[in-house]
């Protein structure tokens, strides 16, 4: 198996970071639960913030000096916290949204229908 | 044959998270799309834990998995619905939502695979990487403006760019929680309802 | 005194007092007295004022110019008195034309002004009795509404009065007429307010129908006149009747002066004008042949004479005259122009009294006696000759009227023609006397046949009778009028007035014939005439006064009339009476106005050379005078007596007569059926005529004008369209445009996150696409 012989370089990262993140709109633009919808928000963050450890990695980087190095941590660690304050938010007006509606379908909030 | 457990750990963390936020898409359960949420999540961390952000992973564990999923899961059962409700998507959207996610796939597969391989040398030649650190101390200290990984690196000291660290936004973003969990206790408050007229509508109702 | 200082103020103000009667009736009649009796007061008291100055003026001119005193005057002196000329103010000047109002004032002025205002006087006061119930509302049961209820219209006094006193105005005013121009406004005058008093009861068709017919009529007579007055302005050069002094100083020639030249010994000749005018071919000639004008002019004066002498120009006169003459048939109601008399009874009586007998219809008459200089031999035979057809035509129709007003109308017609008969055998004093004796008696006849009418409430005869023993006043009064008329009179000794005026046209033609024997059949056709004048006039008379009454009703309502109404009938009585004895001298008067040259006579000339012209001063002579006094007492006594064979005594039955001689009683019944010759000939192809131009009006003008309209309305369709189609089209489908693709757009808008997260993806790819590959390929980055 040379696929687990070989060392994973930055792409392997990255790809996952991509595959993350397009679930991850694809679960936004699916899902009709508000909070269905939340998640798929969580999804696309942490892919980017897979990216940006990924860039930040000291094991992946060779020494180029387009590595992030301790700043992709960082950024990822500002990141997670900026996320769960947008999650609490987010979840805040699904509450709202439920508790004038009694409804949690997205579909149902078309009010600002043309 | 030499596994090379690095890589190993990395296909499964990887499969795992993939795996799993593709259950997330596909499952038609709230509930089981947060469980598989917390495992993908959970897979990333592990991935965090690979690329050598210890710091990072701890905390995408606990603020990721045990916080905002949580309060996930808190916001699906304070909307669950007592006949429970399953919301399906229509085929067509299904479809629609596929075409655009794999377009958008292609786009970053097509950035990422884009990047020039940057193994070192020392990589290529099947060297070990190099042991890992532990990052929290810099991390802390970055947060509050020593970057002492960069101060190794620069060979004079008459310029301080690069030096700054993360004080400020660090501080900014406390101020954004505070006002974000006030903002969010007051959005998500109790209604009083005063008549039988109220917005809400029954919760036996299905809506539709 | 001098006379020409004053005489033409007190004429002047008898001749203007009127007029300011008139404007102030328009302008405050109504306001005058109750119910606008002050009018009345007014235009009396003014025409009254009018008559004391012509008195006074008469008085003047008499003891400035007394009679001769010789009965009928010599005659011979041909040095008559010359008269007082003068203008009071110049209108306009064109030319040598001068336009002016001026006066012309000799005794025979002096004469009709005294005449007139006297009748207007007597008739003015009568009025007062006779238009009393215009005082107050009327109710006319002869214009009957179209339910058939009688008309009720307010009165109108005061309208009576100011027509009164305008007439009055015009009729002094062409009286006193300097210029032809100023007889002819005055003339059309005159024809005005006969019009408006014959149509004084306009809402009766009958009452307008005679009134246009009266003015359209005249109109045609004033045609001709207009012919004359343009060849005596074309020969002459000037419209005044007198010599006038320009501002130079020089002496301009009038028309007698000129027409009878005292160089002539005032015998007729042809003026230099006329002879230029008739002989211009020659005058051209000389023209062309002489280079030098003045040498022209030399050569055409010397050649004037022989050309006169030949005869040139002469024709020019005859239509200067016969074209007055025109105008005076039409106004003295002569043939062919007598149909509008009989119809202009319809005015209330004292206006047929004063207007269509006394004075108006006289107006003719005087200018014909005024015109005397110019008229030659022939145009004088025309005006004898329509003068006794005129006289035996209006005759014949009177012997079997049956409507009062219509037989005393017939007999103003006669008496016109009697006149104009006089006149034109050169018995100008004759007609002239005539006039002012038919005036009076005339006026009187009319005056009493009114008060009849008021009283019994009807004008036809046959349903009067026996109204001597109720009205007495007007019987004697109307008596005296017809033996008036019939020239009654003890011959050779005394007589009424028109026992005198009758006897000298009589005598003139008598004359006439003895000159002219081949003309000798006028005298005998004016002495049938005279026969036919008292048997009806006295048929008259027997009929409304005599004999059983023929209507019980009328019988009993009848009643004389107030005083107001008899007295002026006694007063014109008397004048009728004595006006002809020869202690008042009339007809010296009359002489001493008789124009300059008219005496002697005169012989045909240029068409008629064997026309021999009598003087009149022949008729006085006794184997003259002898026979005519008695042939005219004869015919007259003839005529009473077949009237008192037929309706004094009733021994024979006029009904017998008329059934026997039903076909010439239905022609003369029906006027000679002159009325329905002149509808045929006249009236119809002019109505024709004008429903031609209607037609044409209405249909090709008319049709022209909605054509082009309609063409107008289609082009605006046609263009409405158009606006529509494309205009209209391309903005609306402009707007219509971009709401659809708003509507298509809005439904994007679904409001649906998931769908908006779609876009997003979407579009995110569209971008990376976009800088990823349009970047590098625009701007060659690698």
């Amino acid at each position: 198996m040379n696929l687990l012989g070989q060392p994973v370089g930055l792409v392997h990262y990255l790809v996952v970071g991509a595959v993350l993140f397009a679930c991850g709109v694809v679960c936004m633009a699916v899902k009709r639960n508000a909070v269905g919808v939340l998640m798929g928000i969580e999804l696309v963050l942490n892919g980017a913030n897979l990216n940006f450890v990924a860039l930040g990695s000291r094991f992946l980087r060779a020494d180029s000096p387009l590595a992030l190095g301790l700043d992709g941590q960082a950024m990822a660690l500002f990141v997670i916290v900026l996320a769960a304050a947008e999650a609490a938010v987010a979840l805040a007006i699904a509450l709202n949204y439920y508790n004038t509606h009694a409804t949690i379908d997205v579909d149902e909030a078309d009010q600002l229908k043309g | 044959m030499a596994v090379h457990w690095h890589s190993f750990f990395f296909w499964l963390m990887a499969i795992m998270a993939c795996g799993f936020a593709l259950a997330v898409v596909f499952s038609n359960n709230i509930v089981r799309m947060a469980f598989y949420l917390i495992l993908s999540l959970g897979a990333v961390s592990g991935l965090f834990f690979l690329a050598g952000a210890d710091f990072l992973g701890a905390m995408q564990l606990m603020i990721y998995v045990g916080g905002t999923v949580v309060l996930l899961v808190f916001g699906v059962m304070l909307t669950a619905r007592r006949p429970w409700v399953d919301m399906q998507t229509s085929g067509g959207q299904w479809v629609l939502a596929a075409v655009v996610g794999a377009l958008l796939l292609a786009v970053l597969l097509q950035t990422a695979f884009s990047v020039p391989p940057w193994q070192s040398s020392a990589a290529a030649a099947g060297a070990l990487p190099p042991a890992a650190e532990p990052t929290a101390g810099p991390l802390g200290l970055a947060m509050v403006g020593v970057r002492v990984e960069r101060m190794a690196d620069r060979p004079a000291a008459e310029s301080s760019s690069g030096l700054a660290g993360y004080l400020l936004p660090f501080e900014i973003v406390s101020v954004h929680l505070v006002v974000v969990l006030v903002g969010a206790a007051y959005l998500a408050r109790a209604r009083r309802r005063l008549s039988a007229a109220a917005p809400a509508r029954p919760l036996e109702e299905a809506p539709q | 005194m001098e006379l020409a200082r004053v005489l033409p103020l007190l004429l002047g103000g008898a001749w203007l007092a009127p007029l300011a009667s008139f404007a102030a009736i328009v302008f405050f009649g109504p306001r005058m007295g109750r119910h606008g009796r002050g009018a009345g007061f007014l235009a009396t008291g003014a025409i009254g004022l009018g008559f004391v100055l012509s008195a006074l003026a008469l008085g003047i001119w008499l003891g400035e110019h007394p009679l001769a005193g010789d009965g009928h005057g010599t005659g011979t002196h041909s040095a008559t008195i010359a008269p007082v000329t003068g203008q009071w103010y110049t209108l306009a000047r064109f030319g040598s034309l001068q336009l002016g109002v001026g006066y012309y004032i000799d005794a025979l002025t002096v004469a009709m002004f005294t005449m007139v205002t006297l009748v207007a006087t007597c008739i003015h006061v009568y009025s007062f009795g006779y238009m009393h119930e215009e005082l107050h509302e009327v109710t006319d049961a002869l214009a009957p509404l179209s339910t058939g209820q009688p008309l009720r219209r307010p009165g109108r006094f005061v309208r009576f009065y100011q027509y009164l006193s305008l007439f009055c105005f015009s009729m002094l005013g062409l009286v006193i007429a300097g210029n032809v121009l100023m007889v002819f406004v005055f003339w059309e005058l005159v024809g005005i307010c006969s019009y408006l008093l014959i149509g004084f009861y306009r809402e009766r068709q009958s009452a307008s129908h005679a009134a246009n017919k009266a003015f359209i009529v005249n109109r045609v007579g004033d045609f001709g006149m207009i012919v004359g007055l343009m060849a005596l302005w074309g020969g002459l050069g000037t419209l005044a009747f007198g010599d006038t002094t320009d501002e130079a100083g020089r002496v301009r020639p009038g028309i007698f002066s000129q027409v009878r030249p005292a160089s002539t010994g005032h015998a007729l000749w042809v003026p230099e004008g006329f002879v230029r005018a008739a002989a211009a071919s020659q005058v051209a000639e000389i023209y062309r042949q002489t280079s030098n004008p003045q040498e022209a002019e030399a050569r055409i004066r010397a050649a004037l004479g022989p050309w006169r002498s030949a005869g040139w120009g002469y024709s020019l006169l005859v239509i200067a005259g016969l074209g007055i003459f025109c105008g005076c048939v039409g106004k003295s109601a002569q043939f062919p122009l007598h149909v509008w008399l009989p119809d202009a009874m319809e005015g209330p009586t004292p206006v047929s009294a004063l207007i269509h007998a006394a004075t108006m219809v006289a107006a003719g008459v005087y200018l014909v006696g005024r015109f005397y200089p110019v008229f030659t031999p022939e145009v004088l035979l025309v005006i004898a000759l329509v003068g006794c057809i005129t006289l035996f035509l209006a005759a014949t129709i009177a012997l079997v009227a049956t409507d009062i007003k219509r037989v005393l109308a017939y007999s103003t017609v006669s008496q016109l023609g009697y006149m104009m008969f006089a006149l034109g055998l050169g018995g100008w004093l004759a007609g002239l006397f005539h006039l002012l004796t038919h005036a009076f008696f005339k006026a009187l006849l009319f005056l009493c046949a009114g008060s009849v009418i008021h009283a019994t409430g009807t004008n036809e005869m046959p349903e009067m009778g026996g109204l001597l023993r109720k009205m007495p006043w007007t019987a004697w009064t109307m008596l005296v009028g017809c033996l008036a008329i019939a020239g009654a009179g003890v011959p050779f000794f005394i007589g009424l007035s028109g026992y005198y005026s009758k006897d000298a046209i009589l005598a003139q033609a008598f004359l006439f014939r003895q000159v002219n024997p081949r003309l000798g059949w006028l005298f005998f056709v004016a002495a049938g005439g005279a026969a036919l004048t008292a048997y009806y006039m006295f048929r008259l008379w027997f009929m409304t006064f005599t004999g059983q009454p023929r209507d019980a009703h009328r019988f009993e309502h009848a009643h004389e009339s107030p005083p107001v109404m008899y007295v002026p009938l006694v007063v014109l009585a008397v004048a009728a009476v004595a006006l002809g004895w020869p202690i008042f001298g009339v007809t010296e008067l009359l002489e001493q106005a008789r124009p300059a040259g008219t005496a002697e006579g005169a012989m045909g000339a240029g068409f008629l050379p064997g026309l021999v012209m009598p003087p009149e001063h022949l008729s006085h002579a006794a184997k003259v005078h002898g026979p005519a006094t008695w042939i005219a007492m004869l015919t007259a006594l003839a005529g009473f007596g077949v009237a008192v064979v037929f309706y004094g005594v009733r021994a024979l039955d006029p009904a017998d007569v008329r059934r026997t001689l039903a076909p010439l009683y239905d022609f003369l019944w029906h006027k000679w059926y002159f009325d329905e010759l002149y509808q045929a000939c006249f009236v119809r192809p002019a109505l024709a005529l004008a429903r031609l131009a209607a037609f044409i009006d209405r249909k090709v003008i008319d049709g022209l004008a909605h054509g082009l309209a309609g063409l107008v309305r289609l082009v605006s369709v046609a263009d409405d369209w158009l606006d529509r189609l494309f205009v209209d089209g391309l903005v609306n489908r402009i707007a219509q445009g971009t709401y659809r693709a708003g509507l298509a757009l809005r439904a994007i808008q679904t409001g649906q996150v998931r769908q908006y997260v779609m876009f997003l993806g979407l579009g995110t790819v569209a971008l990376f696409v976009l800088v990823n590959f349009v970047w590098t390929l625009v701007l060659g980055i690698p």
